[in-house]
């Protein structure tokens, strides 16, 4: 039987197709590559994929092909599910933890179908991929599935036209040097003769050669069928697909004709099983029709069943059938999928069930399709079919208020708060609609998702003021409502509802409103100043998530704590110690991955700041072994981008920054402004200097007012890098320096209402700025660096101490003035910089010091790292615990210690107390003869 | 399909629009590139209705700009990503025009046809392209940008705010740009109903914005469904092409 090889010859695409097997090898350093194909429909982007295809097979790739389904509703990962079960015989959907456990799974069937060899995932027709298959190539594009795979998808141009997601996925992904698009032209006039004279055979009248190019406008398949009319003698040409098509179909013997209209109307491939059932006609009969249809070029048939040799010749054939005739044939596959045993496919039989006219029968597969989908977590697909569900139920129908209620709930769950609201309203008018105080509160979560506080105040309000409304209920509400108010910053209303939930909760409450008040009243007391009782009250809540246990209870709580301390109260390494011992103990119980996730990254976020980057960056890949996946994955791989830039690994800093750029091509609007700050930072370590100004301006352009740290940050690093340039001898861009004096009276407005905490680091970001324009205005000037070592001291944040130390000596040795000082200022900029690992800094360290001939120390070369001192009893210490136990063998006091390392007498409590566990000691000292016995 | 009228300039038109700008100075630095190179077109130069919209583009993209810059926005990363994405489709169109693509919008057909002439004045000329931008090209950008950004189109929301600030920009822009173009008898009717016309310049610009602002709440709520849209897009297309084909004929003459 005749396949899909079968085919014309290949004209004008052998630079095309070299090109797309060179950019599928040419992997970025994220070991994964992607081609794009773009083009009109018949131009031949599914011939070049199947050449493509057949090529890198032979060059030792594994292939995995898959076509996305035009029904609109195919079930969530479609195409690389259905791929996936080609190869096995065995479809892998078992349910899965989260998302990104599910992401997790399929990545561990690509990789073992990849094996040693490199996987080529091959998927056509892409416009019609739904939402979670969009997401699974962003997250194995950005290398976070581990496998070494490169991407061939076909997208038809038409459907970018529009609003299609993938116009602004293409836009962002086509900035990645390992990702191209591939725009698929037409056939020259030249090209179209060539397929012309190729077909026909001999010699062609060039008058007819052109005259297939102008009909066909160079599209290969339409000039292909047009050539094989000549061919044949058909006298005139026939000016359109439909009529080339339409003729030939009346030439067709009739049970042919029944067999191309029936597989017009399925959902491709179409197993002769099913078309068997579909076309009533007996076995022999059916066999000889098919083949009457293959041989007349109209179906094509490979290993899955058959399909139409072109998506445009169904879409001609569609508009032929009467409407009556199509319900029929829908009627006959819905019914021949229902007569299979099993499970059916229950996308493809609503899909027949409502085009056959019936739309009571389409509604419980559309209802399965939608829980199956709910249960592979995609939302979208979920409230796809949800939204179905209602347009085919009646008013009347007893069932719609059910579907109403799930139909806003999947709405709210992939964001569309708007259409979860409407529902919701016409969920309300019905006559069983659920009681008052329930409507008030989903409408008001709803709305807060929107973003609108202010009416979402007003419902939860209501909510607890609804006489239907349990104390639960109200319990929650108040809850919900000081969450709410937390983020609007009004602290005392806040404290108010907390406290009220609370008292609620306590009596008769989950544990998940008990967890959520406890942390709003604890940040709200924090804020409001009295951060002693905030953080009485979230601890509480953590030790009432220990007693119940729930790994979400447990997750939040041990957050809350985390960011509180981390954040507003500035303790931050108790913070860490919290947010890691948070971490193992959801580990212990192997559950919350996500909340794993955030914490460690807490932890690593915090380790960043107090310059222990080593253990940060352990603790950054202990947690992306836990296969993250969204926006935890994209703060993740910032965090290690930042270290890696830091620590002048500049190729991995690079994959990580492609990586992340990959994964916010799907969205994630919050995170472009760090990602911009740590591109600027990268090329300013490379001597990029227009990318680095590049970079800032752009993120310049999307700050929001309230971003105050984010923004402190991005202007120094903009000035920053047009200090690199000026010192490089390139001119600072006025314009530029322009944008960022202004971006600093931002700042400096932003600062009066803005909490202390964020008050203090915004200042230590202003002095950086300040004293850099100093360096791009040849000021030469120690005393703003002076001024900038002083305050980030007192921040404990030793990175940017170390680096004003440098800027400070090198203003001063210039000016030759108090060079004793500005040598020890450098000296010990040097010993933090080798201790942290900052090699890029520590290299510009020597880079001075061998300028104005000091010497660093006699040991700086040879500077030993602190943590590979220890002995193997100590191993399993922090370096920080080492540091206090260290202390403690002294015999210094808990008070001495803190005073010592500059952190509070509380937080050397708790290093202690973790100290004794991973000694298994009960006093000070048993655990100082440990020390003294292993140093 | 009509051919190219890039005339000399072809390969450089081609050229500039194989970059893909993805930030708002990209826009700016490719905004002014094209200006250049459009203005070298003859036999209008200078004068064709083409430049004339690209230049009341650039300079309504440099005071946007400047905005961002100020943090004059409530939410800038949606204005700098609409205002990318917006750009994109004007971009898109001049791509397909300059590959005789049948895929390039009729509404914009219609004014890159125009380009060798016959002379149409300015001021139309410039309005036909920002017909062509804000009535089809809005409401499909202003949807992909909150597809993007995850967020839904409300009325008096943060990003409602920013989008109707544009209108201002418009308003500050267009009267400006028009007295540019005025000689000395224009000027003279121009002082006899100046304010008027201004007024409906501004009008013009601010009822169209709402228009697409409508247009993209209707086109968000049906936005999965492809022949749907398909639909819609075509409607557009032609609405705005009939005005686009009023603007550009004799009758447009009058706005001057």
């Amino acid at each position: 039987m005749a396949s899909l090889g079968d085919e014309g010859p290949l004209v004008g695409r052998t630079g095309t197709l070299a090109d797309v097997q060179s950019y599928l090898r040419d992997v970025g350093p994220g070991g994964t590559a992607a081609v794009f194909v773009t083009g009109e429909s018949g131009v031949g982007k599914s011939r070049l994929l199947r050449e493509t295809t057949a090529a890198m097979r032979t060059h030792g790739f594994a292939v995995l092909f898959g076509t996305c389904l035009d029904i609109g509703d195919a079930s969530p990962l479609h195409p690389v599910l259905q791929a996936l079960r080609r190869r096995e015989d065995s479809g892998p959907a078992t349910p899965a933890d989260d998302a990104g456990a599910l992401l997790e799974r399929v990545s561990r069937d690509l990789r073992a179908i990849a094996g040693d060899q490199r996987l080529l995932l091959v998927l056509d027709d892409l416009q019609w991929a739904d939402r979670s298959t969009r997401q699974l190539l962003l997250y194995l594009l950005a290398g976070l599935g581990d496998v070494r795979v490169s991407v061939l998808a076909a997208i038809r141009a038409e459907a970018l036209h529009g609003t299609h997601p993938l116009r602004r996925v293409l836009a962002e992904l086509r900035r990645l040097r390992s990702v191209r698009v591939v725009d698929l032209a037409p056939l020259s006039q030249e090209q179209t003769h060539e397929l012309v004279g190729a077909i026909v055979g001999g010699t062609v009248a060039s008058e007819d050669a052109d005259r297939v190019y102008k009909r066909s406008g160079g599209n290969p398949f339409i000039a292909e069928e047009l050539a094989r009319d000549l061919r044949d003698g058909r006298i005139e040409l026939s000016d359109t697909l439909r009529e080339i098509f339409l003729s030939r179909v009346d030439e067709l013997p009739p049970n042919a004709h029944t067999v191309v209209h029936a597989i017009a109307a399925g959902v491709e491939p179409i197993h002769h099983s099913v078309l068997a059932r579909v076309v009533p006609l007996p076995e022999d009969q059916l066999i000889e029709a098919i083949r009457a249809a293959v041989t007349h070029r109209f179906v094509a048939s490979d290993g899955d069943g058959y399909k139409l040799r072109h998506r445009l010749v169904a879409e001609v054939l569609e508009q032929e059938v009467l409407p009556a005739e199509a319900a029929s044939l829908h009627r006959r596959y819905a019914e021949a999928l229902e007569a299979f045993e099993g499970e059916p496919d229950n996308a493809r039989l609503a899909h027949h069930w409502q085009r056959a006219g019936e739309p009571d029968r389409a509604l419980a597969p559309v209802v399965a399709a939608a829980h199956a989908a709910e249960r592979m977590y995609g939302f979208a697909e979920a409230h796809r079919y949800w939204t179905i569900a209602l347009h085919l139920s009646a008013e009347t129908d007893p069932r719609r208020t059910d579907l109403l209620g799930n139909a806003a709930e999947s709405a709210h769950h992939c964001g569309e708060n708007l259409l979860a609201l409407a529902r919701l309203e016409e969920l309300a008018g019905r006559p069983d609609a659920p009681g008052r105080s329930d409507l008030h509160l989903r409408r008001a979560r709803y709305l807060a998702a929107a973003g609108r506080s202010a009416t979402a105040e007003i419902e939860y309000q209501r909510a607890l003021e609804a006489p239907d409304c349990t104390p639960r209920r109200r319990a929650s509400a108040a809850a919900y409502l000081a969450e709410l108010l937390l983020h609007l910053g009004r602290y005392a209303d806040a404290n108010q509802h907390a406290r009220e939930a609370l008292e609620l909760a306590a009596v008769n409450g989950a544990t998940t409103d008990l967890v959520r008040a406890s942390a709003a009243l604890g940040f709200s007391a924090a804020f409001r100043e009295d951060p002693d009782a905030g953080l009485a009250v979230i601890r509480h809540a953590v030790e009432i998530a220990e007693r119940s246990g729930h790994p979400d209870d447990l997750g939040v709580a041990y957050l809350h704590l985390a960011e509180l301390l981390t954040g507003p109260l500035n303790s931050i390494e108790e913070g860490i110690l919290v947010a890691r011992r948070g971490a193992e103990r959801l580990a212990d119980r192997g559950a919350g991955r996500t909340y794993q996730t955030r914490l460690l990254a807490i932890a690593a976020k915090g380790l960043f700041r107090i310059g222990q980057w080593t253990e940060a960056y352990t603790v950054i890949e202990t947690a992306m072994s836990n296969r993250p996946s969204g926006a935890d994955a994209v703060e993740l791989l910032l965090g290690r981008l930042q270290l890696l830039v830091n620590f002048g690994e500049f190729a991995n800093a690079r994959r990580d920054l492609d990586g992340v750029a990959t994964l916010l091509a799907g969205g994630g609007a919050r995170h472009v402004l760090p990602m911009l700050t740590l591109r600027a930072g990268l090329a300013i370590w490379q001597g990029e200097h227009a990318d680095a100004r590049a970079a800032v301006q752009r993120a310049v352009t999307e700050t929001r007012s309230d971003d105050l740290v984010l923004l402190g940050v991005l202007a120094w690093h903009g000035l920053r890098a047009e200090a690199y340039a000026h010192a490089a001898g390139h001119p600072a861009d006025p314009g530029a320096m322009r944008r960022l004096r202004s971006v600093m009276d931002r700042l400096v407005k932003g600062t009066v209402d803005a909490p202390p905490a964020v008050r203090a680091v915004v200042d230590g970001y202003l002095d950086l700025c300040t004293a850099e324009i100093s360096r791009v205005e040849d000021r030469h000037d120690p005393e703003p660096w002076a001024r900038a070592a002083a305050i980030w001291d007192r921040r404990q944040q030793p990175y940017p101490a170390a680096y004003s130390r440098l800027r400070h000596a090198e203003a001063a040795l210039h000016r030759r003035v108090r060079r004793t000082a500005a040598i020890k200022g450098l000296r010990a900029a040097y010993e933090t910089a080798t201790a942290m690992g900052a090699r890029p800094l520590a290299d510009e360290i020597i880079a001075v010091a061998q300028r104005y001939r000091v010497t660093l120390g006699e040991d700086a070369q040879s500077l030993p790292a602190g943590p590979e001192r220890a002995a193997d009893e100590l191993s399993t210490l922090t370096g920080r615990e080492r540091e206090v136990l260290a202390a403690v063998a002294e015999g210094l006091t808990n008070r001495e210690i803190g005073e010592l390392l500059f952190i509070s007498e509380r937080t050397v409590g708790v290093h202690l107390g973790h100290i004794f566990d991973k000694l298994q000691v009960r006093s000070r000292v048993q655990a100082s003869r440990v020390y003294l016995t292993a140093a | 399909m009509t051919q190219p009228t890039w005339g000399p300039v072809q390969q450089e038109m081609s050229d500039i629009l194989q970059r893909h700008p993805d930030d708002v100075p990209g826009v700016v630095d490719q905004l002014t590139r094209l200006q250049e190179v459009l203005c070298r077109i003859p036999p209008l130069l200078h004068g064709n209705p083409l430049a004339d919209f690209n230049k009341l583009y650039l300079t309504i993209t440099e005071n946007v700009l400047d905005r961002l810059y100020a943090g004059k926005f409530k939410d800038p990363a949606f204005l700098a990503r609409l205002d990318v994405e917006f750009a994109a489709r004007y971009f898109d169109a001049l791509r397909y025009w300059t590959e005789a693509s049948p895929a390039c919008p009729g509404v914009w057909a219609g004014l890159f046809t125009r380009i060798p002439g016959p002379d149409a004045r300015p001021l139309p000329s410039a309005v036909a392209g920002v017909n062509a931008h804000i009535n089809f090209d809005l409401p499909f950008a202003l949807v992909t940008t909150f597809d993007h950004l995850g967020s839904d189109p409300v009325d008096g929301s943060d990003q409602h705010h920013d989008y109707l600030q544009v209108n201002d920009i418009f308003a500050e822009e267009i009267p400006g740009l028009r007295r540019g173009y005025l000689d000395r008898w224009q000027l003279l009717i121009d002082t006899m109903n100046g304010d008027l016309d201004d007024w409906w310049q501004g009008e013009m610009v601010e009822y169209t914005r709402n228009v697409a602002w409508r247009n993209a709440q209707r086109i968000w709520a049906l936005r999965h469904d492809m022949a749907a849209l398909d639909k819609e897009r075509r409607r557009l297309d032609n609405t705005a092409t009939g005005l686009g084909k009023l603007l550009l004929s004799p009758f447009g003459g009058f706005l001057q």
